[in-house]
């Protein structure tokens, strides 16, 4: 009975946080898979129109975005280490900071939106620019969620009364593994739209 | 802390033997009755929605919306039967969908979580009917019935039916997003929080079909790829999970406050049976 209850607690921990996320995390991946196999399809249909719209887009502002946000996954990983060492004043900390690099990159990515309709590449200019503001916007969509999930690893490990408790780290678990779902997310988005020509 | 009401156990349990008695019992003697009659009439309802907008009134999967106006008065005429019929079948049972809103509310008043959540959810839900259903069969319906009028009044209603129908799911959004918070919150164990981030997901697909307000062509379209096919897959998949997910609430629920029991395997009443 005993050895059951440790395959059980051996099993439950397998994940980080709630196991309940990571369905979340496929189902997630799964629709964006979606998402890149049609802009995948229809950039075969017409490579030139999109290589010439690609062209328009800024490496350097996606290199710089794809670094903020692989800086907020892993102070957000910080934020977990911490926590489960019970060292929650660092962990809040690191919770901050993975609070201000998502924030850095949402300005920077108004700025890209505004300087490309400047150019006069809105979201329904070309076909690259539809999938470019419609893939970016719902990752940002994505990333303003995120924001409330971090609210949430806050306020657990602003919670009085050490000791806190293993739901507690868990759900500081879980919320870091969605900050690392967007993340993850991004970089394939970066790739795609940014990298592959 | 919350006080546990706990049911007669007798007359809640139900007979051994075959299914047909079994739902006889459930229908005249189970304190479950009127939540299984919901549970029913849910189904009733979407055997009938579905059948009755893709083979009916055929006006799903959507049509071109870059068709001109002759094809548009043609597209209704080709229905003159099939929209009058079937969308008569919904204006009949229309109402039906209260009472699934109301089972997802008495989900959420089951839960540990405020009331605010339920009623919350059955205002917007029923709200949303109005853009995300009712609007649509008026205009069809009125587009079929007054052949005679201009083709650009037609080819209005047109427009407006399947702008009013897809370009507005966001007013499911945060009804999705109510149950969802209301799940991750429970401390009941009403529904497992796997389906509180499937809602989320749910909820992200009904973001992604308001571009079709701008496209009249390509993926975001009324009719595109991932405007109407992909989240039509996903609702889909969220439509049966979430039938299957109060099937197990009404099952597992024992008219008390505090947490759901975990539901008792079949193996073991047929043990019990036998």
């Amino acid at each position: 009975m005993m050895a059951d209850l440790a395959d059980k607690s051996d099993r439950v921990r397998f994940v980080p946080g709630q196991p309940d996320m990571w369905a979340f995390v496929l189902f997630e991946t799964l629709v964006f898979t979606a998402y890149f196999g049609f802009y995948l399809f229809y950039r075969t249909q017409t490579p030139e129109a999109f290589l010439h719209s690609q062209a328009q887009l800024d490496l350097r502002i996606g290199v710089f975005n794809t670094l903020v946000l692989l800086l907020s996954s892993w102070s957000v990983a910080r934020c977990v280490q911490s926590a489960r060492a019970g060292a929650y004043q660092p962990a809040l900390r690191d919770a901050y900071i993975t609070a201000f690099f998502g924030l850095v990159f949402l300005c920077v990515k108004v700025f890209e939106w505004a300087r490309q309709i400047q150019l006069g590449n809105g979201f329904d200019s070309s076909d690259f620019f539809t999938y470019y503001f419609f893939l970016t916007g719902i990752h940002f969509v994505h990333l303003l969620i995120g924001f409330v999930v971090l609210g949430v690893v806050i306020y657990q490990l602003r919670s009085p009364a050490p000791p806190r408790s293993e739901r507690s780290q868990q759900l500081v678990e879980t919320c870091a593994t969605y900050w690392h779902t967007v993340d993850f997310l991004w970089v394939l988005i970066f790739a795609l739209l940014y990298v592959v020509r | 802390m919350s006080a546990v009401i706990t049911p007669p156990a007798s007359p809640a349990t139900p007979p051994a033997g075959p299914l047909h008695h079994r739902i006889a019992w459930h229908l005249s003697h189970s304190p479950k009755r009127e939540l299984w009659l919901a549970w029913g009439t849910l189904i009733v309802f979407y055997n009938l929605f579905f059948p009755v907008f893709f083979i009916v009134a055929q006006v799903q999967p959507p049509p071109q919306p870059t068709w001109d106006l002759a094809t548009q008065v043609h597209w209704f005429h080709e229905r003159h039967l099939g929209i009058p019929v079937g969308f008569g079948i919904i204006f009949a049972i229309g109402g039906m969908n209260a009472i699934n809103n109301a089972l997802i509310a008495y989900s959420m008043r089951r839960m540990s979580v405020s009331r605010a959540f339920g009623y919350s959810y059955l205002l917007i839900y029923s709200l949303s009917a109005i853009p995300g259903l009712y609007l649509l069969c008026i205009a069809l319906i009125v587009g079929t019935l007054r052949p005679e009028r201009d083709p650009e009044a037609v080819g209005w209603l047109y427009d407006f039916a399947f702008l009013s129908f897809d370009g507005t799911m966001g007013v499911f959004l945060i009804g999705s997003l109510i149950w969802m918070v209301a799940i991750l919150l429970d401390q009941n164990r009403v529904f497992p929080k796997w389906f509180g981030y499937l809602n989320l997901c749910n909820a992200l697909t009904e973001v992604v079909v308001a571009p079709c307000w701008i496209f009249r062509r390509g993926v975001l379209a009324w009719n595109g790829q991932i405007a109407w096919w992909l989240d039509m897959v996903v609702f889909g998949v969220y439509q049966v999970t979430f039938i299957v997910m109060l099937f197990q609430m009404i099952r597992r629920e024992d008219f008390g406050t505090g947490p759901l029991p975990e539901p008792k395997p079949d193996l073991a009443r047929k043990k019990a049976a036998a």
